[in-house]
């Protein structure tokens, strides 16, 4: 195995370029994970904590490189709530969106409030320079992105119109569970829509769709449209039954949540 | 490749492999402060400070801190003294193993220096990601509190206990006033109920520090992997794949060939010689159906072959070139799907023995009975039956097993082992490595805490056949990953009770039937579910009892000893039972049990007909009675502290203000034994210095537990001096006198009295010559203390000028003592478990708000450390009710061998605790003391249960009470 650092970008890219079956490392969390298990045994890596291109954060543009404890004391209410979630201290001082976005796992926990707010993934190669993937071209599968193999991410772009209350929560065994079994993001977004996002209850974070159909532009939804959307939310999900939960459980729990979130979020 | 970085402000370059972590070349490069507990970032045991960022060295490249400071606390190491936040850790008993405070330490570090002032969220929030199996955070959190406060330059009060006056005249039920709040104090601080029984003494009953806090403190090199041996070989074990399966074949040709491989060892290469693992007294219990590597695997984790190389990667890749051909049999893990005919048969070889029906998988059947319970149950007013399902869990000591050998200059193996029996070690290893007694040596050095999994000569024979093979130091250490699967865990049970009662609510009979499964082998399987039966019959000792149990074979990890034994699941059954059974009667909980608990002068009678000693006879002349029994005062101080009042009412129980959400209380009564009567022995040598000092030889194994510092207590009460005079020294089998080990409860009691005698005899030896150069008649009239020796007429001599005087003067002597002891007696503490939770109707999601365990456990030797091991039993006895499980699949795989998906409790969901100690004076301890250490385990998980029936009506039988089986339970 061998590390490469790049000080910068332009460097990272060349390097990507060159060696296209490089694993790309950001915090380690995941991949050193992965090799100490022997998992994986990377022939070529890229350590990405150098690059200072990727590591900054303005506004609507959240460098890849940006750590969790940084999103935690960030001014965005969900995605500090999911930051605070993450791992421990150790893993959010390491651990940064880009990884997370890279990872792709279904229960991601930075997704759902990308997903949510229907944010983009811009990447950038040597030789094709930079595009912009919405988040569901993005993510295609479990554990399986859109990135080439000549690509880094480089930054999570949110959009211009950012919602007027949103909301993170997760279920677990306990109130402080790093691995949920049901997570979920809920926005009210300014045109009074919602937006309803969850991990962990699908090959890759979802969308409610129909569930958004329901509350349309209800401010303040109550009573038996919560009912009906917590029941949409549990028919829309495609959970699996694991060692943490059931179908049956995911479903119904995700359906209290969104419910319970939605309520948060109304006017 | 070369990476240059700072290392404790030291400019540093290293070379290092690309893929190698932090952790590994920090310790390479002599930090041994910087621990294994996990390969994922989990454990927190390797976190260091990155640019004053804590990160796990286990989850990081050493290639990514070229160019950044990393520190570790050997930084803050700089004199003989420690820092301040190394002395708070010290002075509150905030470390019991000691094996992650170096990481904590760094933590505080780090976030006082962002915060001078930080609440206890923050801290608990810093914590979260080192894992603490032993404190249950209570005490770090307070250190680190008070280490921030003495930074910003105040003086905090001493921290000491909260000496809170009875509600009870110690018999008779208390009756409390609502309005009377309990004692305000932080709930580190344990609450001390005086007894005017026990007198004040000097050093027994005060708040030392441990005597091994400096080296743990400051991450000295002191656990088993802190050594360095040149030339030593890594040890990598292959393990099976199949639940059940025969090996036809093993082709190691491969592997051996490989460069750096000096040894392969398996079936066909290896002494096929029988044993059983548990570390227990001779003649160790049947069966020993195990064999150092045998021809056939009986489940997923199972051994087949070792390697020594000499790298751990070189080993790993001569594991990957085993070709090992195996048959696969059919497999059962459920203990009463393996008693159904057609099921296969775990251990079909010829050459174990003494298993009872092994064609139905029944090692052990297991009767013992008083009186008629048949006849008693058909003669009762009320009749109830009720099945409990109990689960599998594992130890999670966070330092895993681990253990050196090697071949000294005599030529005799010399074994360096994180055990809790290396007296029991060496003597089952010897035959295996086919050498004598005398010819080994084991070495137990700090552990990093064992809770029963390592009641087990476990890795030693490996390490042992190894190190022969080759003539190279050997090291082993199990990663994470083994040490859940294959190293020991709890045993499941399927326990029904039927309990007859009279229409006043008196126990007439109570039938207890048990299925054990002890999984893959026998080890343990006997003695732990007799304990099931101890406990789940004497507590309250019904007239007419019978214990019926069948200990079965399967093919799951193997459960083992863990911290309660067999306890923890009969109380579990027993203590949800008789609540059921309450209710049904229309009685009040507590009362009911009142009415049938056992009380002084008891005789605890099924005792004696149960265990490895049972006896033969039917019928015993006299039995062994409750002396001492401080349950009502627990019951009072307990239902105080957790406002008992409020389980009644309705606006308590749901809350207005959040519709989803019921609260509810749950008590358990707990009753556990001390030391195993008849058969734990501990022995003790003291001898003075020149200087009027003492060294103390003991073979007790502290794991963690505090148990030096409480043996030391008790030499120094007897000899008068302050506890930093007494240095002990544990355990090595070539230095210090025998000892069974550390478990059922027995350091404090057994080896405590060993202590206590060897120190009197020493004392006597003091006197006899104070007395001579006082020119006193009768030495039994000089009293020890202050470092003196004191006449009746106030004249005195200092300890040092008799050692002088002894060694060097005048008829000289080495004044010495050597004591040991065994017990007739198990003295039982006893406890009142509070739990206070909520439950969240519409997920199941059950959140426990506080844990209350008033305990008496006689005299508290030091009541730091004994309610240090209160707040850490009661931690992992909530994870055992809540949310701990080993999930295998259908192929028998563990599924969740991984801190992530298995789940313990972190500092930042961890309950509220207070402890309360109720002294009584218990006339068979040392300075009154009974057992402390494993009834924080009895009684969490059924109050637990208790209280999720007092908020939501709904009784769930089987543990743990994840948020699904609580659903599940709500909607009928």
């Amino acid at each position: 195995m061998e590390i490469v650092r790049p000080t910068t970008l332009d460097d990272a890219l060349a390097a990507r370029d060159a060696l296209p079956g490089a694993d790309l490392l950001a915090g380690g969390t995941d991949l050193m994970v992965e090799v100490n298990f022997h998992h994986r045994e990377p022939e070529h890596v890229i350590a990405l904590r150098r690059v200072s291109e990727i590591a900054g954060w303005e506004g609507r543009r959240i460098g890849a490189g940006v750590t969790w404890t940084r999103m935690e004391k960030g001014p965005l209410r969900a995605l500090a709530q999911l930051s605070r979630t993450v791992g421990s201290p150790q893993i959010r001082n390491a651990g940064t969106i880009g990884g997370n976005i890279g990872t792709a796992s279904p229960a991601g926990d930075g997704l759902p409030y990308l997903a949510a707010l229907d944010a983009e993934i811009e990447v950038a190669s040597a030789g094709r320079g930079v595009r912009r993937l919405r988040w569901d071209e993005f993510l295609v599968g479990v554990k399986q992105t859109a990135l080439r193999p000549d690509e880094i991410i480089i930054a999570a772009i949110l959009p211009e119109v950012m919602p007027v209350a949103e909301e993170f929560a997760k279920v677990g065994v306990r109130n402080a569970m790093v691995i949920s079994t049901v997570s979920a993001c809920v926005m009210r977004m300014p045109d009074s829509t919602w937006r309803i996002a969850l991990g962990s209850v699908a090959p890759t974070v979802i969308r409610a769709r129909r569930a958004e159909e329901l509350l349309g532009t209800t401010a303040a939804p109550r009573g038996s449209l919560l009912a009906e959307v917590a029941d949409a939310v549990a028919a829309e999900v495609r959970p699996i039954t694991d060692h943490r939960a059931t179908e049956a459980y995911r479903r119904h729990a995700s359906g209290v949540l969104v419910r319970r979130l939605v309520g948060r979020c109304a006017a | 490749m070369e990476v240059a970085f700072k290392l404790n402000d030291e400019d540093r370059v290293v070379e290092c492999a690309p893929h190698e972590s932090l952790r590994t070349v920090l310790r390479r490069e002599g930090m041994m402060s910087v621990r294994y507990g996990s390969d994922t970032g989990e454990t927190g045991a390797a976190a260091v400070l990155v640019d004053r960022r804590l990160v796990s060295a286990d989850v990081i490249l050493a290639a990514q801190v070229g160019g950044h400071a990393v520190m570790t606390v050997e930084a803050l190491n700089t004199g003989p003294d420690l820092h301040l936040i190394q002395s708070a850790f010290a002075a509150t008993g905030a470390m019991q193993s000691g094996y992650s405070t170096p990481a904590m330490i760094l933590g505080a570090l780090a976030l006082i220096e962002r915060n001078p002032d930080p609440g206890e969220a923050e801290i608990r929030d810093m914590l979260t990601g080192i894992l603490d199996r032993e404190t249950a955070y209570v005490k770090p959190v307070e250190a680190i509190r008070r280490a921030a406060a003495v930074m910003r330059g105040e003086h905090p009060e001493p921290f000491g206990p909260l000496i809170v006056p009875p509600l009870t005249d110690g018999t008779h039920p208390a009756v409390l006033d609502p309005d009377d709040p309990p004692p305000a104090g932080p709930p580190s601080v344990p609450r001390l109920v005086p007894s005017k029984d026990v007198p004040d003494m000097a050093v027994v009953g005060k708040p030392e520090v441990k005597v091994d806090a400096v080296k743990l403190a400051k991450g000295n090199p002191a656990f088993t992997d802190d050594i360095e041996m040149r030339g030593m070989l890594h040890a990598k074990v292959l393990y099976s794949p199949h639940a059940h399966a025969r090996i036809v074949g093993i082709d190691d040709s491969d592997a051996v060939a490989l460069e750096g491989v000096h040894a392969v060892l398996h079936y066909k290469n290896t002494a096929r010689i029988k044993y059983a693992s548990g570390g227990q007294s001779y003649p160790n219990p049947h069966p020993h159906d195990q064999v150092s590597f045998d021809d056939k695997v009986r489940y997923v984790g199972d051994r087949v072959a070792a390697v020594a190389a000499e790298t751990v990667e070189i080993a790993e890749e001569a594991l990957s070139r085993i070709r090992v051909t195996y048959e696969v049999l059919p497999a059962v893990y459920d203990e009463r799907e393996t008693l159904l005919p057609g099921a296969p048969v775990v251990h079909d070889e010829p050459d174990t023995s003494h298993i009872h029906d092994r064609e139905r998988n029944i090692v052990h059947h297991i009767a013992a009975r008083r009186g008629d319970v048949e006849a008693a149950l058909a003669g009762a007013d009320h009749v109830y039956e009720q099945t409990f399902r109990v689960h599998q869990v594992q130890q999670c000591p966070i330092e895993p097993h681990i253990s050196i050998a090697w071949l000294d200059s005599d030529e005799r193996l010399v074994v360096r082992t994180a055990t809790q029996v290396p007296f029991h070690t060496r003597r089952m290893l010897a035959p295996l490595v086919e050498r004598e007694i005398k010819d080994i040596r084991v070495m137990k050095p700090r552990i990093g805490g064992g809770f029963g999994a390592k009641q087990e000569m476990l890795i030693e024979d490996i390490v042992g056949h190894l190190a022969i093979a080759t003539r190279r130091p050997v090291r082993y250490e199990l990663t994470r990953e083994e040490e859940f699967v294959s190293s020991r865990t709890r045993h499941p049970q399927t326990i029904t009770y039927r309990t007859g009662v009279s229409a006043d609510g008196t126990l007439v009979a109570q039938d207890m039937r048990v299925i054990g499964n002890t999984g893959a082998y026998g080890t343990h399987g006997y003695t732990v579910q007799t304990i099931t039966g101890l406990r789940g019959l004497t507590s309250y000792n019904a007239p007419h009892k019978r214990f019926t149990c069948d200990v079965v074979y399967t093919n799951i990890p193997v459960p083992g000893a863990y911290r309660g034994y067999g306890a923890p699941q009969g109380e579990y059954a027993l203590e949800a039972h008789m609540e059921d059974i309450a209710l049904d009667l229309g009685m009040d909980p507590i009362e009911f049990r009142r009415k049938n608990w056992v009380k002084v002068g008891d005789e605890m009678d099924i005792a004696p007909h149960l265990g490895e000693r049972a006896v033969a006879e039917e019928e015993l002349e006299e039995y062994p009675k409750v002396m001492s029994n401080g349950i009502e005062e627990c019951v009072a101080q307990g239902a105080r502290a957790i406002g008992w009042h409020r389980r009644n009412d309705p606006a308590w129980r749901e809350p207005a203000d959040r519709p989803h959400i019921r609260r509810g209380l749950g008590f358990a009564f707990c009753m556990h034994g001390t030391a195993i009567p008849f058969l734990d022995m501990g022995g003790c040598s003291i001898k003075i210095n020149d200087d009027g000092t003492f060294n103390v030889l003991i073979g007790a194994t502290d794991l963690g537990t505090g148990a030096d510092t409480v043996l030391g207590q008790i030499a120094a009460e007897v000899l008068g001096v302050p506890l930093e005079d007494i240095r002990i020294y544990s355990s090595d089998t070539d230095v210090t006198p025998f000892d069974t080990g550390a478990y059922a409860s027995s350091t404090t009691f057994i080896s405590g009295t060993a202590v206590k005698l060897a120190a009197d005899e020493v004392a006597d030896r003091i006197k006899d010559r104070a007395a001579k150069m006082l020119d006193v008649d009768d030495p039994t009239s000089i009293d020890l203390g202050k470092r003196m020796a004191w006449a009746k007429d106030g004249s005195s001599v200092s300890l040092q000028d008799v050692a002088l005087h002894s060694l060097h003067l005048e008829d000289q002597e080495q004044i010495m003592g050597t004591a040991s002891y065994v017990s007739p007696e198990s003295p039982p503490p006893f406890a009142a478990q509070f739990v206070e939770l909520e439950v969240d109707v519409e997920t199941g999601q059950v959140t426990v708000t506080k844990l209350v365990m008033a305990v008496d456990c006689g005299v508290a030797i030091n009541p730091i450390t004994a309610s240090g091991q209160v707040e850490g039993g009661m931690l992992q006895a909530l994870g055992y009710g809540h949310c701990e499980e080993m999930v295998l699949d259908d192929e028998g795989r563990t599924v969740n061998p991984r801190f992530g998906p298995y789940w313990i409790y972190r500092s930042d969901d961890t309950p509220e605790t207070e402890v309360y100690l109720v002294q009584t004076m218990e006339d068979s301890g040392p300075f009154g003391a009974k057992a402390v250490a494993e009834i924080p385990k009895d009684g969490v998980a059924p109050a637990m249960r208790n209280a999720i029936l007092n908020a939501t009506g709904v009784a769930i039988n089987d543990i743990p009470f994840t948020p699904e089986r609580v659903w599940h339970a709500l909607n009928g």
